[in-house]
């Protein structure tokens, strides 16, 4: 067994020794970075095997890629945090997605299934995998409805900064979580999401989340987002037999949390 | 609470530790990895997670079925399932997983050894969710 799992690794080895070809970023008519395409954004370790991740590190070394900045804990209030730290408590059983509830932005990006990006002239689509969601962000200077009622994903207006996307969503309701267990908002909350191509397979995605109600400042996250050639939207329907909310109702009849 | 934190400072690095739908922590104990060798029973393949049932038989011939838990189809396609081929019923299996909280004959699989020695990922690492 030993054995067969040191040839494994050596067959893998030489097979990462190739170089990533490295393309440019495509470009619209237009002369915009083309951000079409399947992408994710997190959770690579459970969708990708270990060559794969591999090789993912060996792109980012070929491309000069550097780090994205580390993740900094939410600036929350002290009476806001307290009710995080309690949320942390009770290890996420509290968290929306887990009742199959649409997640908000920026959490939808870092969900572990892949997203299509599709640009137009006038607007940039997204289409999720996880809870059939989709995303319409004009880009032909349009500002937000003056009809906006609170909404899982807000509502969205983008536009472009030399080669970037940013996009200013707000109209949130407050059934979502930021991102990471027990990140509340209010409807104050306003994202502003900052996409770049930095290279063919990657964007840099930035998220700078600002809510009064709860945050001392605005909240900034980055991620990655990885291009995923031959990929598809497929379906996954979470409603259809979760069992997590008999089994909450379960758990917490036991001391689980202790 | 040590996953709970583990996930909060993950937050959105790339690699950092999600889950397709809900809390691992809450319903899963990291700390006790459990192998059960067995036969499959039934398998319920649907969202948002598939469950497999698995007949372990112990050394008095007393048979006990674990249900194990498991990636919703659309990832496990992606891990290389197929739906009625690569697992069937009366299939004899080796699973890794870890234990669940309020049931002792539950787990959250990892991966499925079969018998011709395949092995695959069939769900996600131990730690995992709620981001």
């Amino acid at each position: 067994m030993a054995i067969g799992i040191a040839i494994l690794l050596a067959g893998s080895a030489i097979a990462q020794t190739q170089k990533p070809t490295l393309k440019p970023v495509p470009r619209t008519a237009d002369g915009k970075p083309d951000l079409s395409g399947v992408w994710v954004g997190g959770g690579f370790a459970l969708l990708f095997g270990d060559a794969e991740l591999e090789a993912i590190k060996q792109y980012d070394a070929a491309a000069g890629r550097k780090p994205l900045p580390p993740p900094e804990p939410p600036p929350y209030k002290p009476d806001a945090e307290k009710k995080r730290q309690e949320f942390l408590a009770r290890k996420g059983i509290d968290d929306p997605m887990a009742r199959c509830l649409l997640s908000g932005v920026p959490r939808i990006t870092v969900r572990p299934l892949p997203f299509e990006i599709i640009q137009q002239p006038h607007r940039v689509v997204i289409i999720y995998e996880v809870h059939h969601a989709f995303r319409f962000i004009p880009t032909d200077g349009r500002g937000h409805p003056d009809d906006m009622e609170p909404s899982y994903l807000g509502d969205s207006v983008g536009r472009w900064e030399g080669d970037t996307l940013v996009v200013d969503v707000t109209g949130f309701n407050t059934n979502t979580w930021l991102v990471g267990v027990g990140t509340f908002h209010s409807e104050k909350l306003r994202v502003t999401e900052r996409y770049t191509r930095d290279t063919h397979d990657t964007i840099i995605y930035e998220a700078t989340m600002e809510d009064p109600e709860v945050l001392t400042k605005p909240w900034k996250q980055y991620a990655t987002l990885r291009l995923r050639p031959g990929e598809r939207i497929r379906e996954y329907e979470c409603i259809e037999n979760n069992e997590d909310i008999q089994r909450f109702e379960k758990l917490l009849q036991t001391d689980f949390n202790k | 609470m040590k996953f709970a934190c583990v996930i909060a400072l993950s937050l959105l690095a790339g690699t950092s530790a999600v889950s397709a739908h809900h809390s691992f922590a809450a319903e899963y104990e990291g700390d006790k990895p459990v192998t059960i060798t067995g036969t499959v029973a039934k398998i319920d393949w649907h969202n948002p997670h598939i469950y497999f049932y698995v007949d372990v038989k112990d050394a008095k011939g007393v048979v006990t079925q674990w249900k194990v838990e498991g990636y919703p189809p659309n990832m496990l396609v992606r891990q290389g399932w197929k739906k009625d081929e690569t697992m069937k019923v009366g299939d004899t299996v080796k699973v890794f997983g870890w234990r669940a909280r309020a049931n002792p004959t539950q787990a959250a699989g990892r991966d499925v050894t079969f018998a011709d020695g395949k092995k695959l990922n069939c769900g996600p690492p131990a730690g995992t969710g709620g981001q």
